[in-house]
């Protein structure tokens, strides 16, 4: 991976006081990393495959996804960024949602995500999850996006 | 429709009876006829013998005139021994004769003639042979045939003919008699038969129509019993779909408002991270410039803040287990049912066992009985239960020592589990309620929801079973799960 390149923080997550509490926790645990955040999932699969300054074309990312979206099912993304031919294949992907459910679990596992994340109403957990992302985030190696 | 039945009913069962009754009609006719050709033949061998006897009392009349007549002329005294045997069968012949034709009046009016002249008879004949056996010629008079001999044998003969005669003539009038019987029972029998047949051919006829409204009948409850599968089956598929609906109602509703939720605790949290900066400020104002921090702003700050959000906390904390509650119960009416064959002494010993800590705790006697084996999702028959000894266990009565008693048995094909404690019990009024989500009874001083018992009677309601609770307030509370010793295998998903 080449050092000048700056890992980007892709956040797609339809609730804006769980992006605020996201970030503010990120910041907190010290990833100062730039977040890109979006509301819903157009806009962002059109960010991840097709923007000039999006991952699949330039630099390395790691993406924080939501799987209640209102367009479509976070699974959709994880999909298409998982499929075979994608550029953004080894992107690492968190999932951060509501659901414990475990078949939820294991299906995003299945499907290739990273790491998966259940925001907890106790907020105490749930801060403390995401600056422990946060120092995961500042110590992980993201690879480059293919380029082919 | 069901009228003309039943009186096409009626009709083959009188025809079927009548039937018979010609049968029997028919039968009698056939065995009167038979007995009266065997009377006729009777009386044919009876008229035969009454002839036969009055020949040969002919025959004895002739040869012991016969023998007479050789004594009388030869002096020879075989004819006498021959005479005397003769003179002592002829009463025996005349007595037989008698015997035979006793029920005829004029016959017996005849024979007691015939007696008389025989006796005649013999004493002419007797006399003539003393005569000669004195020395005489035996023959007084004129000849051997003296006169009234003659007409004594004469009468005699007329006599004997006239018996036969009237044997004749009176078999001749049976016989007609027993023809005329004969042929008037052959012609009921021969009605009878041609009734029978008719009646017979009715009764197939019927019958066969019968059966035929039988079968039609059949097909049609055949179809309306499809129709009634076909009308379950859909009822069912709906009720599915219902149960289903709710249960995603359940799901995505308490999912959507767990993220509210979220921002709600979050941001909480959030604040009360900004009450410290505040109050460091408030206690370096204190420092530096007294005068500007009023005792409002202290008490905002250190009061007023802290307490709004331990409210907000508190309860943002109970509405987010509440919502996990119904996510669970919704989790549980979407999990699919895998039914086993659960050795229930091997589960209540494990469900005792897990909470053994609490029992040694506490100090509570836990007497289990055996409980019956049954078919069912082992899972669900486990959290039944081991709610259920949970809340024995928790709603005990201080003052007094628990004992809490686990028992099954059999009973319609169903396994029924009952869990008594000695606890603090439930109002009756409140044995319905309990079973409601979030609902609890009594006084509310031990932790819960009110998740429990809902979650039980939606996990029974699942397993095909029941459960009921049995209680007076202050004296404890039997729990009775009713379960069907096997239940049904499920067909998929119903999400």
């Amino acid at each position: 991976m080449s050092a000048h390149h700056i890992v980007n923080i892709v956040m797609i997550e339809d609730d804006e006081g769980h992006a605020r509490l996201i970030e503010k926790n990120i910041r907190r645990a010290g990833v100062n990393n730039p977040i890109r955040h979006f509301l819903e999932g157009t806009g962002a699969l059109q960010y991840l495959f097709d923007s000039p300054d999006g991952p699949a074309r330039n630099g390395p990312a790691l993406v924080l996804l939501d799987l209640n979206l209102p367009d479509m099912s976070g699974i959709d993304i994880l999909q298409r960024m998982k499929a075979k031919d994608s550029p953004l294949r080894r992107t690492p992907v968190v999932v951060l949602t509501t659901t414990d459910d475990k078949v939820e679990i294991e299906r995003c596992y299945d499907l290739g995500a990273n790491v998966y994340i259940t925001k907890p109403v106790n907020y105490e957990t749930f801060a403390q999850a995401i600056r422990q992302l946060g120092l995961f985030l500042s110590v992980i190696q993201v690879p480059e996006p293919d380029m082919d | 429709m069901m009228r003309s039945q039943r009186r096409a009913n009626r009709v083959i069962f009188l025809a079927v009876a009548a039937g018979f009754v010609m049968l029997a009609v028919a039968a009698v006719a056939v065995v009167w006829t038979f007995a009266r050709s065997q009377d006729y033949g009777e009386l044919v061998s009876h008229t035969i013998e009454v002839e036969g006897a009055v020949a040969d009392l002919n025959r004895l009349n002739e040869r012991i005139e016969a023998a007479r007549r050789g004594f009388l002329l030869e002096g020879d005294l075989r004819f006498l021994e021959t005479f005397e045997a003769t003179a002592a069968d002829i009463p025996l012949q005349i007595e037989r004769i008698a015997g035979l034709t006793a029920d005829n009046p004029s016959q017996v009016d005849r024979l007691a003639r015939f007696r008389q002249l025989t006796q005649r008879y013999l004493t002419l004949l007797r006399s003539s042979i003393a005569d000669k056996q004195a020395g005489g010629t035996g023959v007084s008079g004129a000849s051997l045939l003296d006169e009234e001999d003659i007409t004594i044998v004469e009468e005699l003969r007329s006599i004997s003919d006239t018996m036969a005669r009237e044997e004749r003539r009176l078999l001749v009038m049976r016989e007609a008699e027993a023809n005329r019987s004969v042929y008037v029972s052959t012609v009921v029998a021969i009605a009878a038969a041609i009734l029978l047949l008719i009646v017979a051919v009715g009764t197939i006829w019927a019958t066969r129509r019968t059966l035929r409204a039988l079968t039609s009948t059949g097909v049609q409850l055949q179809e309306l019993n499809d129709d009634l599968e076909s009308a379950v089956a859909e009822r069912t598929s709906e009720l599915q779909r219902a149960n289903a609906e709710i249960q995603r109602f359940a799901y995505i509703v308490s999912h959507d408002l767990r993220s509210p939720l979220v921002n709600v605790m979050g941001f909480t949290a959030e604040l009360n991270a900004a009450i410290k900066p505040l109050n460091e400020l408030i206690d370096k104002a204190e420092e530096v410039a007294p005068e500007i921090v009023t005792e409002e702003t202290k008490f905002a700050v250190r009061e007023d803040l802290p307490e709004a959000i331990g409210f907000i906390r508190t309860s943002t904390e109970k509405m987010d287990r509440l919502i996990n509650a119904i996510l669970r119960l919704s989790r549980e009416g979407r999990r699919v049912l895998a039914p086993e064959a659960v050795d229930m002494n091997a589960l209540v010993s494990g469900i005792v066992d897990s909470l053994q800590h609490r029992i040694d705790e506490i100090g509570v006697t836990v007497e289990t009985e055996p409980v019956p084996t049954l078919v069912s999702d082992r899972l669900a028959v486990e959290q039944i239960v081991s709610n259920l000894v949970e809340n024995a266990i928790k709603y005990l009565k201080r003052d007094r020592p628990g004992r809490i008693t686990i028992r099954g048995k059999k009973a319609n094909g169903r396994v029924l589990v009952e869990i008594e404690d000695n606890g603090r019990g439930i109002d009756p009024k409140d044995h319905e309620r309990i079973f409601d989500l979030f609902r609890r009874s009594g006084s509310q001083d031990q932790p819960g929801e009110g998740i429990g018992l809902a979650h039980v009677r939606a996990l029974a309601y699942r397993l095909g079973g029941t459960i009921t609770c049995e209680s007076v307030l202050d004296q404890g509370a039997i729990f009775r799960l009713s379960l069907p010793m096997a239940l049904a295998p499920q067909q998929g998903v119903n999400t």
